[in-house]
């Protein structure tokens, strides 16, 4: 099965897709650090940064349809701390202030990961001496996450050949003997990739 | 006498929850031969590999079952014993750890120290060597399960082994690609020891086998004499393979 949802439009061509790995990853994470460091009575520079990012989202020829989609996906991660916010006097300003900051943050990002293949960015990260352990823990996490989802969706799609009924609450349980199931598989698996390592001389 | 490249002496193994996996299995494999492994499942036979690497057990202690060309396996051998000995796992997912081809390949050669030439230079022969030159840049996860398999082996073959070991190399692989595997470990020198239920392979591959039932080793001989043994194949869950049933072919 091939799961492409992570990075699909990574290998495709486009002059953002030509730019250097390095200096795409440098440019996307400047914009987050001056995102956030921003402050409200400078909002010129949240309109420059949006219009900036819409271009080059245009320039990466990826379907807008698939961008609004993660973003739509990653967003209430963000806002579901921002909600507390509302609760305050004066939360709406801030609200709205959190929602512009995260998006342009989420979006540099997600043209960052939609226009560099993971390898890639891995391979910067690692020289510029970002710890070797945290590069391997992203490359095996990239790696096994596929591995995770095809285990998922078998054991899934087994159940529902022999589920027969529809309530609800059985779905729930369902869903919680898989997650059970795939957490005692993975931590197996983990142990056999950890001899595989081994074998080929990890120390 | 000449020296085994493997020799396995009195091997024992229980399993943490005290299971006893292994009850004192020995034998030995030459330089350049290539052993049959067999037995039916859950017979030891993928733990008995696990011992050939060091991977299991957990602890090396003093005396260890296992000598590799004449040297014990102990934890000063074990790092030259890896990379002497190339194990390919039963699942190529559980060996394809990195992102891409190119980085799974290099893995080996890189941690003996290996400058980037080398490596480079490596990880093309090897490609080039099971058939897949020009897959650097793919993606484990977007290959097929014979191309997975070879990507593997080519990760060992990197290593350079005087050993190979193989668990299971045919178990999920349709026809052709299995027939492409056979062909091309007939042609690597190294010494090699097959755990395996495919038997029509044994016979092709493998000039002698080893049975191995619960633990321990019940038969050892040339392929043939022990293959053609009814009785023998039966009782240890095997049978006579096809091949072996007819003198001409059919």
């Amino acid at each position: 099965m091939h799961h492409d949802f992570l990075d699909k439009f990574s290998r495709h061509d486009s002059p953002i897709h030509r730019l250097s790995a390095p200096a795409k990853l440098t440019s996307a994470v400047l914009m987050v650090i001056l995102t956030v460091l921003c402050p409200w009575s400078r909002y010129g520079f949240f309109i420059a940064a949006a219009l900036l990012l819409m271009a080059v989202a245009a320039l990466t020829r990826i379907p807008a349809a698939f961008l609004a989609k993660k973003l739509l996906l990653l967003e209430p991660i963000a806002l579901g701390v921002a909600a507390l916010s509302l609760l305050q006097p004066g939360g709406l300003h801030i609200f709205l202030f959190i929602l512009i900051k995260s998006t342009i943050c989420l979006f540099s990002m997600i043209l960052l990961s939609g226009t560099t293949p993971f390898a890639d960015i891995l391979a910067v990260l690692k020289r510029v001496r970002v710890p070797a352990i945290l590069v391997t823990t992203l490359a095996l996490l990239y790696r096994y996450l596929f591995v995770l989802i095809d285990e998922a969706e078998r054991m899934q799609r087994a159940r529902e050949c022999r589920s027969f009924d529809a309530k609800p609450t059985n779905a729930w349980r369902n869903l919680a003997a898989v997650a059970g199931q795939l957490f005692a598989r993975s931590s197996e698996r983990a142990e056999r990739i950890y001899a595989a390592m081994c074998a080929r001389g990890w120390k | 006498m000449k020296m085994n490249a493997i020799e396995i002496t009195d091997l024992r193994y229980r399993y943490p929850d005290g299971k006893d996996a292994l009850a004192g299995v020995s034998f030995g494999v030459a330089g350049g031969e290539c052993i049959g492994l067999i037995g039916p499942n859950g017979a030891g036979k993928s733990t008995v590999l696990l011992h050939l690497n060091g991977i299991l057990p957990e602890k090396l202690d003093g005396d260890s079952a296992v000598r590799v060309f004449g040297d014990p396996l102990t934890a000063v051998s074990i790092s030259n014993v890896r990379k002497t000995v190339g194990l390919l796992f039963q699942d190529p997912d559980d060996q394809l750890f990195c992102p891409t081809v190119f980085e799974d390949v290099a893995f080996g050669p890189r941690q003996f120290g290996l400058t980037d030439s080398e490596v480079g230079g490596r990880v093309g022969d090897s490609l080039a060597k099971v058939g897949l030159a020009g897959f650097e840049n793919r993606q484990p996860h977007h290959l097929s399960q014979g191309e997975k398999r070879l990507v593997c082996l080519a990760g060992i073959l990197a290593c350079e082994p005087e050993v190979l070991v193989l668990d299971e190399p045919t178990s999920d692989l349709d026809p052709r690609a299995r027939r492409e595997l056979k062909a091309l470990l007939q042609n690597i020198p190294a010494t090699k020891i097959i755990a395996t239920h495919d038997l029509e392979m044994v016979v092709e591959l493998c000039s002698r086998v080893v049975v191995l039932d619960q633990g321990r080793v019940v038969a050892e001989g040339p392929t043939r004499e022990l293959l053609s043994n009814e009785t023998l194949m039966l009782e240890h869950g095997l049978e006579k393979p096809h091949i072996l049933r007819h003198s001409h072919p059919h």
